[in-house]
């Protein structure tokens, strides 16, 4: 038997211990990547943050969420909602394989977060798991395979559209029908929680003929139908053209599908020229005679104006935040709540839950600019994130902070949508409607004008960056296409920039652990530092959510 | 069958963007303008004053240069026009009349287009002072809404920048003049094509294709007398005592402006006789009407838009009708099959061969062979192998159909 | 009184009880390793013997309405 050396303990430093257990293990002494069990990405236990930091976490994140599950999805199925939930659950792969370890998907973006930061991060995640719920929830009181292939009254009552047109088009009926993105749920938000989940479908479509080199967004989108796991929600569908070709050609698949009425909005290509907006604005003018057609209800055109009024309250917080975030180091959100919470609200549209916490985040952030708090006290360089984002792994910016002090600051997606929308008459707001669909994700910069793409230089200057994170979608044929000239733009400008070469949802193209080989292999053999927290420099997380 | 007389003529007139009647026609003092999409309308481009010449980029190579601007995961056609650009084979252009009709063809467009702004450089790749590059936006549906959008991009980014840059006549009684020529060479292009639709053809799809890519890359006027000539030459050909071929088939797809790639088909054993693919005539070749009281202009977009069946429409009834089409083709031109092909990293293209391979065979009987290429298709011995297989197939079908009979 | 303090010191404790037990789960990813190595192969098995449509099979209707509300 090994014998007790109370030399040991002599050792100890108490305090030390003493100060760790109450504040945590300060950013550059702790090993976070300690913490992970091989392969997996689970913990083997989670993260101490200190003692305030923890039980924050524990009561108001881990068990406030899970409790807030259950309620929002009683709030939204009432007394049926949780039978219906697990009958959904047990039906279709997204809701059960995706959506159960969403408690991670927290875990994985909070990793190293404290304070002020953590909680107002925390709150952004709570919010997208609120309207995550009640979309679930809308799509499954409306589907006619949880109902013995009956079409109910909620399915009468719902709208399905493609996930890239912005649900605001649909204000004018929203107090009598929901509106439900097909995609949203079962595929775009089920990348960031299990990235296992996709691969479902991109397989499935590609078993049927398709080639592996379209867009992989569009394949997964595609696949779902093809997999035959998209609940009949709804008794017409209306698809976009945004972002791409792709969305345009996988709606083919999709439209045969499902089989439904389809009325196809497109979003013209060259928006920047003033001849287009009347003819997108005429098309929102056919889709509302359409809706009208198909539902038999007059499009209420006050209650549009209402419901505009308080997305455009969203919108001026937002640039309250941007601003926070441009000019001080007191801005409390870390990159990739920013980036999610913003790209779901502004795509989504108008939803109680957006206030709600954009008043929490409010007061959290007043607090922190009144108290000068210092929020990512180990930045070294503040990053602009561009270009289309992996979806598997959007908390690699958690990581890059944690391991290297990367702060991204802003990151393209958020920066779509930057318009509030006038109310005063219906024409100014139908052209408003139009240009705002024009500046929709992945339209305004990654696939639409040229000009565009190339406002990183003045949105770095704007939120004081000093690098760029350039995310390079392989399959993006709008970026892939512009490479070329980026390289040679940094180059003139001196601009450090890090390639991150991704496949969207596909994270057997280029998995997470190579991405964070790149990162480390440009800030040690290019920008020649040292990391923060070498523990989080290599470990394996190939089969984690 | 006896070589048709002006073949070697055409054949030559592909080796290069800049052949022979280009020149000779910029020597007459005319304007020449590139394009690459069927939604660039060539009739407007063949105003008098200029003529269109729609971009290809024969005998390419490996795009290199292309490649650094457009990474190596874009579609082959679209870089190796960037890669002509590049090493200046394009240089004769006095403009180039864009659509963002498909993304990289777009982003191809604006490497050439002089942005003159300050956040990216211009390349400036064409070298000619006169050179811009001009943009419309082409509409993805064909309502009323897009006739008349559409309408009013090519007023004002066609007609208009023509006439501001190059003192062109856009009046309607020039376009009148353009639209008369254009329907001449449609005329003569649909005659010449219509033999293909005989028990035995009297023409193959390689002879076809090049007499079709001739008229799309030459200035129309001075390309006519020789389709005139060739057409008149067709009226006494005689098809071969026996077909050299074992089966016939319609080729469909993507972007393909490759005689020798319908050359390959043909030598394994299919005769290629319908071509519905961007560069072919089905659609494309389809005379203009100007309907009484119509402007020549508004009868033109609505023709383009109204005679495409390209996959970038988006309305359910135009998706499903792209199938009928094929199949109609099938049974006009009496094919026993059909070649649906795709370019590598073609988004349109990719779905709906996927599909066409899925409805073709089961919803209308037609066999079908689907496809994936290059633009330089350097892999022919697997092309080889897999036609082979499908006209073999092809064909046991067509005996096993006649045995039951 | 006694009674009552002495249920709801009970009632304090199991409460406790749970709280701490719910904080081990926490703590040490419970939840996580669960959904890892339990529940996510189960379902993935269900959905992967599940039976489904065959898309192949989907009728494909060749006339579908020219939607066109002359807007302009």
């Amino acid at each position: 038997m090994k014998k007790f050396d109370l030399k040991k303990l002599k050792d100890i430093d108490y305090k030390k211990l003493a100060k760790d257990f109450w504040y945590g293990k300060p950013h550059g002494e702790r090993r976070l990547g300690d913490l992970y069990c091989e392969k997996t990405g689970l913990y083997k236990h989670r993260e101490w943050r200190g003692f305030k930091d923890t039980m924050y976490y524990f009561n108001m994140i881990w068990l406030y969420n899970y409790g807030s599950i259950v309620a929002e999805v009683l709030k939204s199925g009432g007394l049926e909602g949780l039978p219906l939930f697990v009958k959904g659950l047990w039906r279709y792969r997204w809701i059960g394989q995706a959506y159960l370890p969403v408690l991670h998907w927290f875990d994985r973006g909070l990793e190293g977060m404290r304070g002020e930061t953590l909680r107002a991060s925390a709150w952004h995640y709570n919010a997208m798991v609120g309207v995550s719920v009640q979309q679930i929830l809308n799509m499954l009181k409306a589907d006619a395979n949880m109902h013995g292939g009956k079409h109910n009254d909620t399915w009468k009552h719902t709208i399905a559209h493609k996930e890239t047109l912005w649900g605001g088009v649909f204000y004018p009926w929203s107090d009598k029908f929901q509106n439900v993105p097909m995609e949203m749920i079962p595929y775009f938000v089920t990348c960031h929680v299990n990235n296992h989940t996709v691969l479902n479908y991109i397989d499935a479509v590609q078993s049927i003929g398709l080639p592996g080199d379209p867009c992989p967004m569009c394949q997964a989108e595609a696949g779902l139908f093809v997999l035959d796991d998209m609940p009949d929600y709804a008794p017409f569908m209306v698809s976009t053209n945004e972002a791409c070709d792709g969305s345009v050609a996988s709606t083919v698949l999709q439209e045969w599908l499902w089989d439904k009425p389809l009325f196809a909005m497109p979003q013209p290509m060259q928006f920047d020229d003033p001849l287009v907006q009347e003819h997108c604005a005429n098309e929102i003018r056919e889709l509302w005679k359409f809706v009208e057609e198909q539902t038999g209800v007059a499009p209420n055109f006050d209650l549009m104006n209402k419901r505009l009024e308080s997305q455009n309250e969203l919108q001026r917080f937002e640039w309250e935040k941007w601003d926070v975030a441009a000019n001080t180091n007191h801005y409390p959100i870390n990159g990739v709540a920013q980036a999610l919470y913003r790209i779901y609200q502004s795509q989504y549209g108008d939803n109680p839950i957006w206030h709600r916490t954009d008043k929490r985040v409010r007061k959290i952030m007043e607090k922190c600019v009144e108290q000068r708090i210092d929020t990512f006290p180990k930045t070294r360089h503040r990053v602009i994130a561009w270009s289309c984002a992996p979806l598997y792994y959007s908390n690699w910016c958690t990581w890059a902070y944690n391991c290297w002090g990367l702060n991204t600051i802003i990151n393209m997606d958020s920066l779509m949508f930057n318009m509030t929308i006038r109310t005063d008459n219906l024409d100014n707001t139908v052209l408003d409607m139009a240009r705002y669909h024009e500046w929709a994700p992945m339209r305004r910069m990654a696939v639409g004008g040229m000009h565009h793409i190339f406002e990183l230089w003045e949105y770095m200057e704007k939120f004081h960056c000093d690098m760029v994170m350039m995310y390079d979608q392989l399959q993006c044929k709008g970026m892939q296409g512009v490479h070329g000239m980026f390289e040679d733009e940094f180059r003139a400008r001196d601009i450090h920039a890090i390639w991150m070469p991704h496949a969207l949802p596909d994270k057997r193209t280029v998995s997470r652990s190579e991405i964070r080989t790149i990162i480390n292999d440009y800030m040690t053999t290019v920008m020649h530092e040292e990391p923060i927290d070498p523990s989080l420099l290599d470990f394996d997380d190939s089969q984690g959510w | 069958m006896r070589d048709l007389k002006h073949l070697i003529f055409f054949e030559n007139l592909l080796q290069e963007a800049n052949n022979d009647l280009v020149k000779q026609a910029k020597d007459d003092g005319k304007r020449c303008l590139g394009y690459t999409c069927y939604f660039m309308p060539e009739v407007l481009l063949d105003l008098p004053g200029c003529f269109g010449v729609r971009l290809r980029a024969p005998r390419s190579g490996s795009p290199d240069m292309a490649t650094y601007y457009m990474s190596n995961r874009t579609c082959h056609y679209g870089r190796s026009l960037m890669e002509r650009a590049l090493e200046g084979g394009f240089n004769f252009l006095d403009a180039q009349m864009a659509t963002e009709t498909c993304t990289v063809t777009c982003r191809f467009q604006e490497h050439l287009q002089q942005k003159k702004i300050d956040s990216v450089s211009d390349m400036n790749i064409i070298q000619n002072p006169d050179f811009f590059c001009e943009f419309i936006d082409v509409p993805f549906k064909k309502n009323e809404n897009s006739v008349e959008h559409y309408r009013k991009q090519l007023e004002c980014h066609v007609l208009g920048k023509l006439k501001d840059n190059f003192g062109i006549d856009t009046s309607d009684e020039a376009m009148m003049k353009a639209i008369e020529e254009h329907n001449e060479v449609c005329r003569l292009i649909t005659e010449i094509g219509n033999y293909r639709k005989l028990d035995v053809p009297t023409i193959t799809g390689y002879e076809f294709q090049v007499i079709q890519l001739v008229s799309l890359v030459c200035p129309k006027y001075l390309i006519l007398p020789y389709l005139r000539e060739t057409a008149e030459e067709m009226k006494t050909r005689q098809a071969d005592a026996k077909p050299n071929y074992r089966c016939k088939v319609v080729l469909a797809g993507a972007e393909n402006d490759d005689p020798a790639f319908t050359q390959l088909i043909e030598s394994c054993g299919a005769l290629v006789v319908a071509d519905r693919h961007c560069y072919g005539s089905l659609p494309g070749r389809e005379e203009i009407v100007v309907a009484e009281g119509q402007s020549p202009l508004e009868a033109i977009a609505r023709h383009y838009l109204e005679t495409s069946y390209c996959p970038r429409f988006m309305p359910a009834n135009d998706m499903r009708q792209r199938k009928k089409y094929l199949a109609d083709i099938a049974k006009e031109y009496k094919a026993d099959g059909m070649i649906v092909v795709s370019n590598k990293f073609c988004e349109y293209w990719s779905y709906e061969r996927t599909i066409d391979a899925i409805v073709l065979p089961r919803d209308f009987g037609i066999p079908t062979c689907s496809i994936e290429k290059e633009y330089v298709n350097s892999a022919s011995g697997q092309l080889r192998t897999r036609f082979q297989a499908f006209i073999e197939s092809v064909e046991i079908k067509k005996i096993q159909g006649g045995a039951k009979k | 009184m006694k009674k009552f303090l002495k249920i709801l010191g009970k009632i304090l404790l199991i409460a406790g009880g749970i709280y701490a037990a719910l904080f081990a789960v926490f703590f040490f990813d419970l939840d996580g390793k669960a959904i890892f190595h339990g529940v996510e192969p189960f379902l993935v098995k269900h959905y992967d013997k599940m039976e489904r449509k065959d898309p192949l099979k989907a009728p494909y209707e060749m006339n579908k309405p020219h939607i066109d509300y002359g807007t302009k």
